[in-house]
């Protein structure tokens, strides 16, 4: 005879992976995910914005020669009064007024828009205000322009673990890091509140047309129980691996297609050993670094380990947590009041987890990751720092060891309520019923 | 011999008692059934003997032992309210619970498309309950119950919601089933399908066993004396001849010739002397007695005039 729960998994992983909308979603959230790290990208390098024309009139006489027509924006000076300007270019993009003290006076400019005002232009018409004011400065002290572009300088911080073990210290990045750590904790917070909710309300489902009556006389209570978190877990699960696997994929075959070729020669050039400061442009040396630092095997690996670890742990948790208010009720309305408990330390680990990414090594971050109920959460937002593994595995284990502390009593509670119809419990009872024999 | 035995049981909810000491004994490969108002207790008794809730006191025996867990895989239930997943395929379903009840996939996957084709439902395999009407459903569910050719089976209101024909068909399925070797409890409130189907009955009312046996007794032993006799000739000569022996509650004259008439006979040892008087007077064509329906003994014992 087969086992009645590993049949109970079976129906449960098989009802939601067939369904429409789970494909759906596992195949559309990294497209989507994608296509908004892309689409930006894409849309700046195929639209043409069309050259916008100023009319410049400059009262202070020195500034309008120095502005320099870009593929944005051109220049055309006019001997005109600002007035009669105004008028008469009207069917120019913009009219900038430059002040007769302007070199003294920062504010002394301004620009006549004709239609709408765009930040981008307005940026670029001060900066080539400013460096012509500096230059203009300069010229009054006897500076020399030259020099004064040699003194110019960006220093590119480089971080690296100090480890001991390795060779060459990894490069590491905590952009990279933080960026991680915000994502695989919106993942887990997602997983956590989506698929419990899913268990509850599905439990809610079978107690409403009867199943469990007909369930109950041959599988024990805790058997459904169990058989129906496990279920629902292997569906995240298989989510999740899909979504690796697929983002993966993407980043190994077609990133290389896309990314610039001097940034793939300097990469390289990195991964031979060449010290990276070799290598020229502040950003450039940022984005590097990401890259070296997502295509390290050892780091992504245990990030992606940790993550099944506390996404599988943190589910059975709160979807035991779940499965009970769910049998205790008859209506998904009814479960309002009863669930807000078990929000609560959700929202709460989402909050902390924010606090986190800026200190990963905070009392406050330890401790959150260490308590069961905002581990999962707050401890992904911390693993991508490269914390001591000792750190991780003890939350790990406190947090299986509660799942199994909360699995018996919501196991307790769950016999009682799925056979409980008409009156809507309350937290007091449903402790009681952990008490009933 | 008793298949399952019930055993002095009582369960109370806070503020009401369901059961109130009820014992009864069901007879292997016997259709019982399970009479009773709404809100006698019915639906507790089943869900007990299907360990769904446990009792506060008495037992349930199968067999002559106690029931367990493991038990209850040899009986199918159908609950009142339906027990079927409303996004499953129906097919699906009848396969899962037969897995759940302990074949394996390969035999439960035969046997429901075989029942599917009995019932000639084999284009529902992929529709799923939302897409049914209840009666539809329910042969769904009766399905799912009798799958894994349980011993025992019992219906929660088995007739509810289905047309005459289906009806019909369901009642010749339990008879079949019974035929197979199994034992049917289940509960209604339609008497004629009592009468038609049961062999015992127990009449649970106001958590009480008010009336418990074989349908025949019951009927017979709760006849009340009145008789029909069908005749050609005078009503007049008839009831000229009953004087004294009987009274004679009401008579009918039909035009084709043949008359009726009901009487009333006070003790069982004139019942010859009445037919023979008859006989004189008349061209005596049948006479029998009048025996109570299940309908009129269920109002009468409930009304406590039995």
């Amino acid at each position: 005879m087969e086992s009645k729960i590993g049949i109970i998994i079976g129906r449960e992983f098989n009802e939601r992976v067939k369904k429409k909308s789970f494909i759906i979603t596992t195949l559309l959230t990294p497209l989507l995910m994608l296509a908004l790290i892309f689409a930006p990208m894409l849309i700046a390098g195929y639209s043409e914005e069309s050259t916008k024309s100023i009319v410049v009139v400059d009262d202070s006489n020195i500034i309008a020669q120095q502005l320099t027509n870009t593929d944005e924006i051109s220049f055309e000076q006019t001997p005109l009064p600002l007035e009669i300007a105004r008028t008469e270019y009207n069917d120019y993009y913009a009219i900038l007024h430059i002040g007769r003290d302007i070199v003294n006076n920062p504010g002394d400019a301004c620009l006549y828009t004709n239609g709408v005002a765009a930040m981008g232009t307005e940026q670029n018409i001060a900066a080539q205000l400013t460096l012509a004011v500096q230059k203009e400065k300069m010229k009054q002290h006897d500076i020399d322009w030259q020099v004064m572009q040699q003194l110019n300088t960006r220093i590119a911080l480089q971080s690296a673990k100090n480890v001991q073990e390795t060779e060459t210290a990894e490069s590491s990045s905590t952009v990279v890091a933080s960026v991680l750590a915000y994502v695989l904790s919106f993942i887990l917070y997602m997983f956590l509140l989506l698929y419990g909710v899913m268990v509850m309300q599905s439990v809610i489902e079978e107690k409403n047309n009867r199943v469990l009556e007909v369930l109950v006389s041959t599988v024990r209570p805790f058997d459904m129980m169990m058989g129906k978190i496990l279920g629902v877990a292997s569906v995240a699960l298989l989510q999740i691996v899909i979504w690796i696997i697929f983002i993966g994929s993407i980043a190994y075959f077609v990133l290389p297609q896309v990314l610039p070729a001097e940034l793939l020669a300097a990469l390289e050039m990195m991964k031979q050993g060449v010290p990276a400061a070799a290598i020229e442009g502040g950003e450039q040396m940022g984005m590097l670094q990401a890259i070296m630092m997502l295509s390290n095997v050892k780091y992504i690996g245990g990030i992606i380990v940790w993550l099944l670890v506390f996404v599988f742990g943190g589910f059975l948790l709160y979807a035991a947590m779940f499965a009970a208010v769910g049998s205790a009720v008859d209506s998904p309305q009814d479960a309002q009041q009863l669930q807000t408990p078990i929000m609560l330390p959700i929202m709460l680990a989402l909050f902390v987890m924010l606090t986190v990414i800026n200190d990963p090594t905070s009392n406050v971050a330890f401790w959150f990751s260490m308590i069961p109920f905002t581990s999962p959460i707050v401890m992904m937002a911390r693993i991508p720092y490269e914390i001591p593994l000792w750190e991780v595995c003890l939350s790990a284990t406190l947090l299986y060891a509660t799942f199994i502390a909360v699995v018996w009593g919501a196991g307790k509670i769950y016999r009682v309520g799925i056979l409980m119809h008409g009156k809507k419990p309350n937290i007091k009872e449903l402790l009681r019923w952990m008490r009933y024999k | 011999m008793d298949l399952l035995k019930i055993e002095n049981i009582t369960k109370r909810y806070s503020g009401h008692t369901a059961l109130d000491d009820v014992s009864l004994s069901i007879p292997e490969g016997s259709i019982y059934g399970l009479l009773g108002p709404n809100g006698a207790g019915k639906t507790t008794l089943l869900r007990i003997i299907n360990r769904i809730i446990t009792p506060d006191t008495g037992r349930v025996l199968l067999g002559n032992k106690e029931i367990t867990a493991n038990d209850i895989s040899h009986i199918g239930y159908m609950p009142e309210e339906r027990g079927l997943y409303k996004k499953m395929k129906l097919g699906e379903q009848a396969v899962f619970f037969a897995r759940i009840k302990g074949l394996s996939n390969k035999e439960a996957t035969q046997r429901a498309k075989m029942w599917f084709g009995k019932f000639g439902i084999e284009d529902w395999w992929d529709k799923k309950v939302g897409d049914l009407s209840k009666g539809m459903a329910q042969k769904v569910q009766f399905i799912v119950t009798v799958l894994h050719e349980p011993k025992l089976l019992i219906f929660d209101e088995p007739f509810s919601g289905f047309d005459p024909i289906n009806a019909n068909l369901l009642k010749e399925e339990i008879l079949a089933l019974r035929d197979k070797g199994a034992t049917i409890i289940f509960s209604t409130h339609n008497m004629s399908s009592v009468e038609e189907l049961c062999d015992h009955i127990t009449l649970i009312d106001k958590s009480h066993n008010i009336l418990s046996g074989n349908v025949d007794e019951i009927r017979h032993s709760h006849g009340t004396n009145i008789f029909e006799i069908n005749y050609r000739g005078e009503q007049q000569k008839l009831t000229e001849a009953l004087t004294g022996l009987c009274t004679v509650i009401d008579t009918e004259d039909s035009p084709i010739g043949i008359n009726k008439a009901k009487i009333h006979i006070a003790t069982d040892s004139k019942v010859r002397s009445v037919i023979a008087a008859a006989n004189e007077s008349v061209e005596l064509r049948s006479f029998s007695e009048v025996i109570p329906t299940m309908n009129d003994i269920f109002i009468r014992a409930v009304n406590h005039n039995l």
